[in-house]
């Protein structure tokens, strides 16, 4: 499969890398994206799959939503969309 | 309803609701209702850490050279922390043990204390090594006032629970009069004491503690008392995870999933659960003047600790569905996160410290396009 493409609602869009995480990625772009303990448990990174699907690399122990994602546990398993949280 | 410390019925677990079914007989992980709470003790069990392995010969140089006030923030905030680990190290074994109906959400209330009394450990660990007579930082907890006034708060609602707890393993429900007191120990008000209960828990695990590691860290980040910071770091990262048990818990019993009659009571006690926010948020701003009473340190004043706390306040209240209690304002201690993150610490991966760290990991998924690249 091709090199999978991340989209940043009210950011831009770029290919994935294969940094360890979706939240490295972010940060290797330059996106705030939010974050604080990156070891699945805090939900700081909680942000919206819109589109695509990703592959867990590191267990979430957060409630989440059916539309939600935890940056720091996850990559990229096709193309994705995502929306960071307000503020 | 008596409580035993072994229920021979051949009831399922997993069909009882987290609080107030019947109790708990084998500890039994093989089968759960909630996975989520197994999750959490195999993390702090991974997160396992010990206070002398840091070192704090350092810290006690640092502490020497600082000027007054600055004494007077670190040992006042070392001080409301050593108050609130010595709340955690005992209150959830005493309330919640009694009630819970889960064999893995009883072995996470146990995990999450002992985790606690390593905490409270590390504080005479710290306090042994700065400064020379350890009694006159610890007699001066129960009487300096303004901690003896928010341990009122801190403990207020556990003492409750545990009261009600106690009549009603004695004499089950009903409304009680002893000695011209009555007890509402209707299940009712068992659950909504209950629930208020996890509230303040979540409140002082995830406000409290937060504004307090604030001011360890704002040492650090001037490179000193390193030693004590690298011990809160240990510290936070625990304290995220309990943080995360507690939401879990709450929003299990708002949603109804768990015990329906939970719905409705957390509807009714919305306004006491936000009353529980304002007053720590109060309280800590109260604080924070306090501390700074005698000047601010580089990095740190009242009025930033102020912002802290209104903005950890928001965070905290979002995440378990609550609006937000103060005008949306971004991080005002950015920095913070760097101290929060669970694995960065650099140490050789063999040892304990490293939070992704466990024995006998290997990945032992092997796919057809694995070899691929390679040329024989």
């Amino acid at each position: 499969m091709s090199i999978p493409r991340i989209k940043v609602n009210h950011f831009h869009t770029f290919y994935y890398q294969y940094e360890p995480t979706v939240l490295d990625s972010l940060e290797a772009q330059e996106i705030p994206a939010p974050y604080s303990c990156r070891g699945g448990y805090c939900g700081c990174c909680k942000v919206r799959l819109i589109d695509g699907e990703v592959e867990y690399v590191q267990e979430s122990l957060v409630d989440l939503n059916d539309d939600e994602i935890l940056t720091c546990c996850c990559v990229p398993k096709t193309h994705i969309e995502i929306e960071l949280p307000e503020d | 309803m008596s409580y035993s410390t072994f229920n021979p019925s051949s009831h399922d677990a997993t069909l009882e609701p987290m609080f107030f079914g019947r109790s708990v007989n084998v500890a039994r992980y093989d089968k759960q209702k909630y996975p989520i709470f197994e999750k959490l003790i195999e993390k702090q069990l991974s997160f396992f850490w010990r206070p002398e392995e840091v070192d704090l010969s350092k810290d006690r140089k640092d502490f020497m050279n600082m000027p007054e006030h600055e004494k007077h923030i670190f040992l006042s905030n070392l001080k409301y922390q050593t108050l609130l680990d010595s709340v955690q190290g005992r209150s959830p074994n005493v309330a919640f043990l009694p009630i819970v109906s889960l064999p893995e959400l009883e072995t996470w209330f146990e995990t999450w204390a002992f985790s606690e009394t390593i905490h409270s450990r590390s504080y005479t660990h710290i306090i042994r090594n700065i400064i020379t007579e350890p009694s006159e930082v610890f007699d001066k907890i129960v009487t300096n006032e303004e901690i003896v006034k928010r341990a009122d708060s801190v403990t207020r609602l556990y003492d409750e629970l545990i009261e009600l707890n106690t009549v009603f393993s004695i004499h089950g429900e009903g409304v009680h009069t002893f000695k011209g007191r009555v007890y509402d120990v209707s299940m009712r008000n068992l659950k909504k004491k209950l629930y208020l209960t996890l509230v303040s828990v979540n409140v002082l695990e995830a406000i409290r503690f937060y504004v307090s590691f604030a001011c360890s860290f704002a040492f650090a980040e001037r490179a000193i008392m390193e030693g004590n910071a690298k011990i809160i770091k240990l510290i936070a990262r625990d304290e995220a995870l309990h943080l995360t048990g507690t939401q879990h818990m709450l929003n299990l019993l708002a949603s109804g999933n768990d015990d329906p009659e939970f719905k409705s009571i957390a509807q009714e006690c919305r306004e006491d659960a936000l009353a529980i926010f304002a007053e720590a948020a109060q309280q800590e701003k109260d604080w924070a003047q306090y501390l700074f009473s005698e000047g601010s340190i580089i990095g740190l004043n009242a009025q930033i600790l102020s912002d802290y706390v209104e903005y950890i306040t928001n965070v905290r209240m979002k995440a378990l569905g609550f609006s937000e209690m103060f005008p949306a304002k971004q991080n005002p201690l950015p920095w913070m996160n760097a101290w929060l993150v669970s694995d960065n610490v650099q140490v050789a991966p063999q040892e304990s410290e490293i939070s992704s760290y466990l024995v006998g990991q290997i990945d032992n998924e092997v796919d057809d396009g694995d070899f691929d690249d390679f040329d024989f």
